[in-house]
């Protein structure tokens, strides 16, 4: 999230697409409710299906999944066309004025992809900016040049028009028009809208760019910034955002540091190659100091064991051009590429797109260790439907672990919010927090480095582990140790130069808390294991994230004291785009950032990227060039969003271009590719065996697979299993009733379901052909079903639930970008159960 | 302290089920096997261990747009509370304070009169425990100045605990505010009930609502004639039996009982 | 005087009789327990309110029991009036009313009785039907229910009121009754005023049984 759950109070028009949040995020409607009471919000809902959260907007749009961007390309070129943009920001906070390369060849006159592409990958050598001799940028302030980004903008959505969009997207044009234009009524300085989204967006091989695109709508009506706006990536987890802060992802190093591949052989090649430069003179470019944070991070795994150089080699390197993205690591796994496996609190053989593939390449392991409170059907593999378990070699540990209400630690929310939580009760049985018995491994795994040695045993044994004390002969692990690592010490006595303030020295000792992350040193003298966590725990003040302050003095709901929130405790990031050039808001009525010219400084949140009022530094620092992308050449599928269908779809041909599918996408069923398992329908054109678009979709009451709720009596009871809804033509079509046993396949499984027939569902008319879509939710899983076999000892839900994983029936292929499974949009079969 | 309400504003209420799950662990209620109907409503309906349900309702309004409707069941709290009125055992009573309607469960006999006399169809006998169940409103809660564990839970607003001016004049509110078929319920019938909707459609659009609840008529005739009758007529008749007795004394034998034994011998 | 003493009843018949007033008075005792708040302290002596249902509803059984074989047994009785003698003596008020000098004569019960006997049948059969109905409340329509309830104490009112009634006569309204339903036996003269008719029927057919002249 740009801003913070409680500013959704501030807006003016909510854009819920690509979510459910009155289901998934119930407490968002907390302050989504007050907006529209208190200020006469408006909630606009656009979804294939009538939602909880549609059931509470004023405007409901159905579209069809995988669609979104010819919907919002639809908006944006309304926008542009009736001018509700927000010239002066357009003008000033974005690149809209940027002179592309001529050279550079939009979709429309490209054969529908843009310049460059090449065997299913992007050269982006057209994607850049004409510039000068001095090596600026060149830029068209009238925005009149027709290869001025603003220009190709409306060249490229001039395509998008209501007619055409509604014909792919099965929106009626009159709701796409009363969409765009409530939406675009935020495009006023005093207004602002903000956008909703999850996986309903990102699980798309188009979904980084269904979020670009909205991205653009929202800087057009200068919505970035503002209280009341941005854009709300609603995280399914409590702590996705704080576990992606801290590298989850394959390719990131905690504070969104890229992994080194093989060919950085050096730390110095990595930083010459890694760290953004710009010729912009006004421009802050803040990842310019990259370097520090790199250092610091390897200082905080190594510690002084090892000089910096020594560190970064050696830390593991992707092979240049390899991807070990989720789908990438269950392929590999298929192909018998690994023998060992960690599932550490997560469960694959549910939430894995196509499940069974999963599941296969669990038995093609020798060892897997899951880790979690709960059996599940990972850990159980073997014994699960269709599984031989005398032909399975994989040997099994099951490690139990504590709940998070069972130890202490912090956690961050979508809105970037670390909040400290307490140890409630104690830890149940055999059970152990995963920190302590990840402390335990590691130690016996450096043990048996230092003993036998191995290849780059360094690596292993010189790294440190200040993380808690022995208790007897166990090891505990102490979570506020991890707090204050991943804030940052310093590591030698230093007398430095306030890097705010010229001419203001302060002296730290070794051992030092780093104060904020502008004090970060690329010379070694300083840690920090995730940089945009520097600060978050204070010599004086302790645990930030355990601040509970509840002053509010802007009226915004900041709450600037409660908890701790990166970056520096800035509750709403690019809020200096919230000001016009002299600084002044563009809405004082939500003034985030005030300036005080008697103090000389700003008031209200924490100042983002503004230098003082009329220095005419553009406020989006961590862009290279200083300003927000409307032209984004960063992506690997195109710098603006064009609409691609989904791999399986309905329809024959995309009608918007000759290029289907989004072609740079990792394709599994090319030869050489995937596996015999990676199978597809309705690729090359529609398979009359699966005419049904289907997406997968979560309940209030259960969470993921359901490991956790699953168990939990009270909330199987209220939604005890799989289900598949569908509209009432298509029920009719296939003698379906509601509550009857249905089965939902695809060329890759089959889930047993109980049919809710609905008007909330209905059948989408596109281009002349009606098409149906249905929906199932991905909670269920063979584990707390009644008629399984259940040996002795086995744990029995006290309320059983019905039917398998969702994902039994998803694809295996992923976003351009992410490579996030495209889950939101496949194609499948509805049959009544027992008919063929 | 004064009366209070429960104000569920239909119109705000997603359906979250945070207050069906709250009810439940606030009051210790086990779960029980559900079986998926092919709807979210779960349980169907109240049970013995479900004081509270939110109502799914698919429903497409006249003018042909698709709507998805919620509402909340459980107890009224009604002031003129038919269960309070033929509780038999006292389990059943109206908070001094609030006027909600408590149940003290020691006390319930498990008669089941109540059952039949609520017009609402909420309190729910148990055959194990041979008692009766329903909604009290959280008593030890709000007897300890905390919302209903219902009202805690909602994360919307669509529940509140408010006092009672301050309820009908939100209610009120609201309803201005929503326009169209928008109406308050719960305030027209049985002296006004304790817990209170607001509705976005028209009250008779909702599933299983009861469009004109009343205390049946019955029970007056049960409670207010009968039931003195009962007494009045029983003493009515001791009365007269010793007016009879002083009167006319007690009915003895005519001599010519006697005689006629006497004429007959011994047999 | 000497009294002659006749046997008027058979063992089975007092069984059944007690059986019914004992249930009836128990269902009397705990259902004005559970009717009333303020003698909820009827229950004390069976453990408390639910003790008391608990006694309502197995006394219930009882009762139904004990009420079926009465109406078997006396029915033919006491269940049809006969006409004229019947009407003579309620015109006649019976010589309870008013002192008369000759009481039409009637069959073994007169038409009080027989009043009384019906009014505890049907009133009875009521109580049994609406009981039952009361603890399965969900056989029936809601609506229906709720005059179940209703006659159910429509019934207690006029058994209660009966109650009464039946022991004032059976006890000191004809003294010398009362014996009839203890002993079995009774006084002639007092049986010859009850059922005068009867008397002489058994006379005829040489049925009366006099076990014992008492000085
Ligand atoms: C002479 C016979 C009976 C008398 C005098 C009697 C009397 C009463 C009275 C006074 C009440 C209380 C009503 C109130 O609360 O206002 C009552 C309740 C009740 N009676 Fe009876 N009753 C008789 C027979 C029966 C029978 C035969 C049954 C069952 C088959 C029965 C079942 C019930 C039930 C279920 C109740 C509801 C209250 C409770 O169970 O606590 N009763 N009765
Ligand atoms: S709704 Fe029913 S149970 Fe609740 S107070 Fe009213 S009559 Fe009693
Ligand atoms: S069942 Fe319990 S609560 Fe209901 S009327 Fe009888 S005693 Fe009262
Ligand atoms: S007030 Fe208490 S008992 Fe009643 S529904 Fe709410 S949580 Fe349940
Ligand atoms: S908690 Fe509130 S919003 Fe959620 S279902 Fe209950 S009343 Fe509705």
């Amino acid at each position: 999230m740009t801003n913070h759950w409680n500013d959704f109070k501030n807006a003016d028009v909510f854009l819920i697409m690509g979510s459910n949040p009155a289901s998934n995020h119930p407490v968002s409607f907390k302050w989504i409710q007050d907006a529209v009471e208190r200020r006469g919000a408006k909630i606009i809902c656009v979804d294939p299906r009538f939602t909880q959260s549609a059931s509470r907007a004023h405007l409901y749009a159905p579209l069809r999944s995988g669609t979104d961007i010819a919907f919002l390309g639809g908006m944006i070129k309304y926008i542009l066309e009736k001018q509700l943009y927000h010239l002066d920001y357009v003008l000033n906070y974005t690149n809209a004025s940027f002179l592309v390369n001529p050279a550079f060849k939009l979709p429309g006159q490209n054969g529908g992809v843009f310049s460059g592409l090449k065997d299913g990958k992007y050269e982006k050598d057209t994607w850049t900016y004409q510039t000068g001799a001095d090596g600026v940028i060149k830029k068209d302030k009238t925005l009149q040049d027709p290869n001025c980004v603003f220009q190709l903008l409306k060249k490229h959505y001039s395509r998008y028009t209501p007619e055409l969009v509604s014909r792919i997207t099965g929106t009626p044009k009159e709701k796409l028009i009363e969409v765009y234009k409530l939406y675009g009524s935020t495009g006023k300085p005093n207004k602002a809208g903000v956008e909703l989204y999850a996986m309903g967006w990102t699980q798309h091989t188009v979904g980084v760019q269904n979020i670009r695109a909205m991205c653009i709508v929202q800087l057009l009506l200068g919505n970035m910034g503002i209280a009341g706006g941005g854009i709300a990536a609603m995280r399914g987890e409590s702590n996705v955002q704080g576990s992606t802060d801290h590298g989850l992802l394959f390719h990131i190093w905690p504070g969104y540091l890229s992994v080194p591949t093989g060919a950085l052989t050096t730390l110095a090649l990595y930083n010459e190659k890694q760290t953004p430069k710009t010729k912009e003179k006004d421009s802050l470019n803040w990842w310019k100091n990259k370097p520090k944070y790199v250092a610091s991070f390897l200082r905080s795994m190594y510690g002084k064991n090892m000089t910096l150089d020594e560190s970064y080699n050696a830390l593991p390197k992707i092979d240049d051009g390899a991807n070990y993205s989720w789908l990438m690591i269950f392929d590999q796994m298929y192909k018998e590429k690994f023998t060992g496996f960690f599932a550490w609190g997560m469960n694959p053989a549910c939430s894995g797109a196509h499940s069974n593939k999963v599941r296969q390449a669990l038995g093609k392991l020798d060892w897997m260790v899951n880790v979690n409170l709960f059996d599940n059907e990972t850990g159980s593999f073997w014994r699960g439907p269709g599984m031989d378990s005398a032909k399975i070699k994989t040997e099994v540990f099951m490690l139990p672990c504590a709940s998070s209400v069972e130890k202490e630690g912090s956690i961050a929310n979508s809105g970037r919010l670390q909040q400290w939580r307490y140890k409630a009760i104690p830890y149940y049985g055999d059970s152990k927090p995963d920190g302590d018995i990840m402390s335990e491994i590691f130690f016996k795994v450096r043990d048996l480095y230092a003993k036998q040695g191995g290849p780059n045993a360094a690596a292993i044994t010189k790294l440190t582990w200040p993380y808690g004390k022995y208790i007897g002969k166990e090891f505990h692990y102490e979570p506020r140790k991890v707090a204050a690592e991943i804030n940052g010490y310093f590591l030698e006595d230093k007398k430095m130069e306030n890097p705010t303030k010229k001419g203001e020295f302060k002296e730290f000792k070794k051992g030092d808390l780093v104060p904020t992350f502008a004090w970060l040193q690329d010379d070694g003298s300083t840690s920090s294991g995730c940089w945009v966590y520097c600060g978050s725990v204070d010599k004086e003040k302790g645990i930030l994230p355990m601040r509970r302050g509840q002053a509010d003095p802007t009226g915004l709901g900041l709450y600037s004291e409660w908890a701790w929130c990166w970056p520096l405790n800035r509750r709403i990031i690019y809020n200096g785009a919230s000001v016009d050039l002299s600084g002044k808001p563009w809405d004082p009525s939500r003034a985030v950032i005030k300036w005080d010219a008697k103090e000389e400084k700003w008031k209200g949140d924490v100042p983002d990227g503004v230098g003082n009022p009329g220095k005419g530094r553009p406020p989006f620092i961590m862009k290279p060039d200083g300003v927000a992308s409307l032209f984004g050449p960063g992506l690997a599928d195109g710098p603006f969003p064009e609409h691609y269908e989904p791999l399986e779809c309905p329809v024959e041909r995309n009608l918007l271009s000759p290029q289907k599918n989004n072609p740079a996408i990792k394709r599994f069923d090319k030869k050489g590719v995937g596996s015999d398992l990676d199978k597809y329908s309705g690729v090359a054109s529609c398979d009359p065996r699966f005419p049904f678009i289907c997406a997968t979709y979560r309940v209030s009451e259960h969470w993921q697979t359901g490991v956790l709720t699953r168990w939990c009596p009270w909330l199987a009871e209220m939604q005890p299993g799989m289900f598949v809804e569908m509209s009432e033509e298509l029920a009719k079509m296939r003698g379906i009733k509601t509550g009857d046993k249905c089965t939902v396949s695809s060329a890759r499984g089959e889930v047993e379901c109980t049919a809710i027939v609905t008007p909330r569902f209905k059948p989408f008319e596109i281009d002349g052909n009606t098409i149906h879509e249905v929906g199932i939710p991905w909670h269920f899983g063979w584990i707390t079903t009644k008629d399984r076999t259940y040996n002795s000892g086995d744990k029995k839900a006290e309320v059983f639930t019905t039917g398998d994983s969702a994902n039994l029936v998803t694809p295996t292929i992923g976003d351009a970008n992410t490579m996030i499974p495209e889950s939101k949009a496949f194609m499948v079969n509805v049959v009544k159960k027992g008919v063929k | 302290m004064s009366e209070k309400i429960k104000l569920y504003d239909a119109s705000k209420c997603t359906a979250c089920r945070g207050c069906q799950l709250a009810c439940k662990q606030w009051n210790a209620l086990k779960a029980g096997q559900t079986e998926h109907k092919g709807t979210y409503q779960n349980p169907p309906t109240l049970q013995p261990n479900t004081y509270m349900i939110i109502h799914f309702q698919d429903y497409v309004a006249p003018e042909g747009d698709v709507r998805w409707l919620f509402r909340k069941e459980a107890c009224m709290h009604c002031t003129k509370a038919a269960c309070v009125t033929v509780c038999p055992s006292g389990a059943l009573y109206y908070n001094k304070e609030f006027k909600t309607v408590g149940m003290d469960r020691e006390k319930c006999i498990g008669c089941k009169e109540c059952v039949s006399a609520c017009p609402f169809e909420v309190p729910r006998y148990d055959k194990e425990t041979e008692k009766v169940y329903k909604c009290d409103m959280c008593e030890t809660r709000i007897t300890n100045n905390m919302n209903p564990a219902c009202v805690k839970a909602c994360p919307t607003g669509a529940l509140k605990w408010l006092d009672k001016d301050e309820a009908l004049k939100i209610a009120e509110g609201r309803v201005q505010q929503l326009g169209g078929d928008a109406n308050v319920y719960g305030d027209k019938f049985v002296g006004g009930t304790h817990l209170m909707y607001v509705l976005k459609e028209k009250m008779d659009v909702y599933d299983g609502i009861k469009k004109d609840p009343k205390v049946p008529q019955s029970i007056f005739v049960w409670k207010n004639l009968l039931k003195p009758l009962s007494l009045l007529a029983a003493g009515g008749v001791i009365g007269a039996e010793l007016i009879h007795y002083m009167i006319r004394g007690p009915h003895k034998p005519h001599p010519e009982h006697y005689e006629e034994a006497k004429k007959q011998g011994g047999a | 005087m000497k009294k002659q003493i006749v046997v008027v009843t058979s063992g089975y018949e007092r069984f059944v009789h007690w059986l019914m007033a004992i249930s009836c008075l128990l269902l009397c005792y705990t259902g004005l327990g559970m009717m009333y708040k303020e003698l909820n302290f009827f229950g004390a002596i069976f453990g408390g309110l639910k003790g008391l249902k608990t006694v309502h509803d197995i006394c219930a059984v009882f009762f139904a029991v004990g009420l079926l074989l009465a109406i078997q047994m006396w029915w033919k009785e006491a269940g049809v009036f006969v006409f004229p003698e019947d009407w003579e003596w309620i015109k006649a008020g019976g010589d309870y009313l008013w002192h008369v000098d000759h009481v039409p004569e009637t069959g073994k019960y007169n038409p009080g009785q027989k009043m009384f006997f019906l009014t505890v049948a049907l009133c009875g059969l009521l109580m049994i039907c609406t009981g039952f109905f009361m603890w399965f409340p969900h056989y029936l329509p809601a609506n229906l229910m709720d005059w179940v309830y209703v006659l159910h104490v429509l019934g207690f009112v006029v058994i209660f009121a009966f109650f009464f009634v039946h022991l004032y006569l059976g006890t000191i309204g004809n003294p010398g009754s009362v014996s009839a339903m203890f002993s079995g036996k009774m006084e002639l003269p007092v049986l010859r005023m009850l059922h005068p008719k009867w008397v002489k029927e058994m006379e005829h057919e040489g049925k009366l049984m006099i076990v014992e002249d008492k000085k």
